[in-house]
């Protein structure tokens, strides 16, 4: 902590030296999330593209995209979900539901079962061939989320998965169509660099249905 | 599967729009520390965080509440913050009984003192709902704070405001990254403001 911030050390308490700090701390910050983006951009570009081009031939056969996540990331999946079904502006409308907002069903499963089926148990119930799944998490290693792929994997639904570190337990497992790593080893920094990457998939989405008929 | 050059410029290009709106928060630190030094001196003294958005930004009001209560970083203390975009009979209801720019507003006159703070996001700074929030907030007495885009709208424009981050860019999505970046900041560093107790008792800025 003192590394972080050498003004804790004692006495510090000088409040114009504090805020000195925390305006570093916060260009510091902007300026590794800059760098982090890079960094994807270059591992994953191609990656990007290819994924993006089979979300839209799974719209087109008229598949559905879910999201989940948990946390911080259960928002995220939320704002995946939003974006895709009301993007706003001249942007095509496509089918897509989070997993997470219904109470009532993560109440129910929670309380029935255990939290780890509430992603798998509701693609069980929704997921068809074809369709999308989009987990998203910052460790890879959520047991209800790694429970959902295997559900969608099994159902024969694209698998997306975005993780963060060395992407955990996701990295391991089998059948995920496209895996999305940010190497950080920041929570904040790879949650910021996911939501580039589910917007990038999302306009990279639109860009393949221009012209289209809805 | 192979990319086509095409593909790789459109994904290239979607990654170069971010560059500059992401590096423009560094020249938004004085603003940055300002408002987290103001918002750690109501923690310190009791007060509560609201937030609140619409759409995209309705997520993000759920984010940082919950960066607030509970924290990713072992050891960090939880804070009360509530997000006023989770009960989904209160927004319909409120919305339909007396109209959607009332949503938030109604919710602060309920649980708002002058010791809580209200903070408001919207990506084009052009959501009524979020103004009025702001201003009821201002009525109230608590620290307003928001998160704005491209011109910043009548949000950043509103007398209402005490702290305001607005990121230059006419990309709702852009805006909203950047966004995500500010608020995790927000929390880390009034974490360490927090921590320093001894420099919350004057406060420089509203």
């Amino acid at each position: 902590m003192q590394q972080l911030y050498p003004f804790l050390a004692p006495g510090g308490t000088d409040l114009s030296a504090v805020l000195a700090d925390v305006r570093r701390s916060t260009a510091e910050k902007a300026n590794e999330i800059v760098r982090l983006r890079e960094i994807v951009l270059e591992e994953y570009g191609a990656e990007l593209a290819a994924c993006a081009a089979r979300m839209a031939e799974s719209f087109r056969a008229g598949g559905r995209l879910f999201a989940f996540g948990n946390g911080g990331s259960s928002t995220d999946a939320q704002d995946v979900a939003a974006l895709f079904l009301n993007p706003g502006g001249g942007a095509r409308p496509l089918p897509a539901l989070a997993l997470t907002t219904d109470v009532a069903v993560v109440t129910a499963l929670s309380n029935d079962i255990g939290f780890e089926v509430v992603f798998a148990r509701q693609l069980a119930a929704f997921g068809r061939p074809g369709d999308i799944a989009v987990a998203l998490s910052t460790s890879g290693n959520s047991d209800n989320l790694i429970a959902a792929l295997r559900e969608a994997a099994g159902r024969g639904m694209v698998t997306v998965g975005l993780a963060g570190y060395t992407g955990g337990q996701m990295a391991e497992t089998p059948g995920m169509s496209h895996l999305f790593v940010v190497p950080s080893s920041s929570v904040h920094r790879i949650q910021e660099a996911q939501t580039t990457i589910y917007h990038a998939l999302w306009e990279l989405t639109q860009r393949e249905l221009v012209g289209e008929a809805a | 599967m192979t990319t086509t050059n095409d593909e790789a410029g459109a994904v290239a290009e979607v990654f170069r729009r971010r560059a500059a709106p992401g590096a423009a928060l560094a020249g938004a630190a004085d603003a940055v520390a300002a408002a987290c030094h103001a918002m750690a001196a109501r923690f310190h003294r009791g007060g509560r965080l609201f937030t609140f958005g619409n759409g995209g930004a309705a997520t993000d009001a759920q984010h940082v509440a919950v960066e607030f209560v509970h924290p990713v970083i072992v050891g960090k203390r939880a804070m009360p913050a509530l997000s006023l975009t989770g009960d989904v009979a209160t927004l319909t209801g409120i919305g339909a009984a007396t109209g959607f720019d009332e949503v938030f507003a109604h919710q602060l006159r309920c649980f708002g003192g002058p010791d809580d703070m209200a903070l408001g996001i919207s990506p084009d700074g052009r959501c009524g709902s979020v103004l009025r929030g702001l201003q009821e907030a201002r009525g109230l007495g608590m620290l307003t704070v928001a998160l704005t885009g491209g011109d910043g709208g009548a949000v950043a424009a509103s007398p209402a405001v005490d702290h305001v981050v607005t990121v230059p860019s006419g990309d709702p999505r852009v805006v909203k990254e950047v966004h995500v970046t500010a608020y995790h900041v927000l929390w880390e560093l009034v974490h360490v403001f927090l921590e320093q107790p001894g420099v919350l008792g004057r406060e420089v800025v509203a």
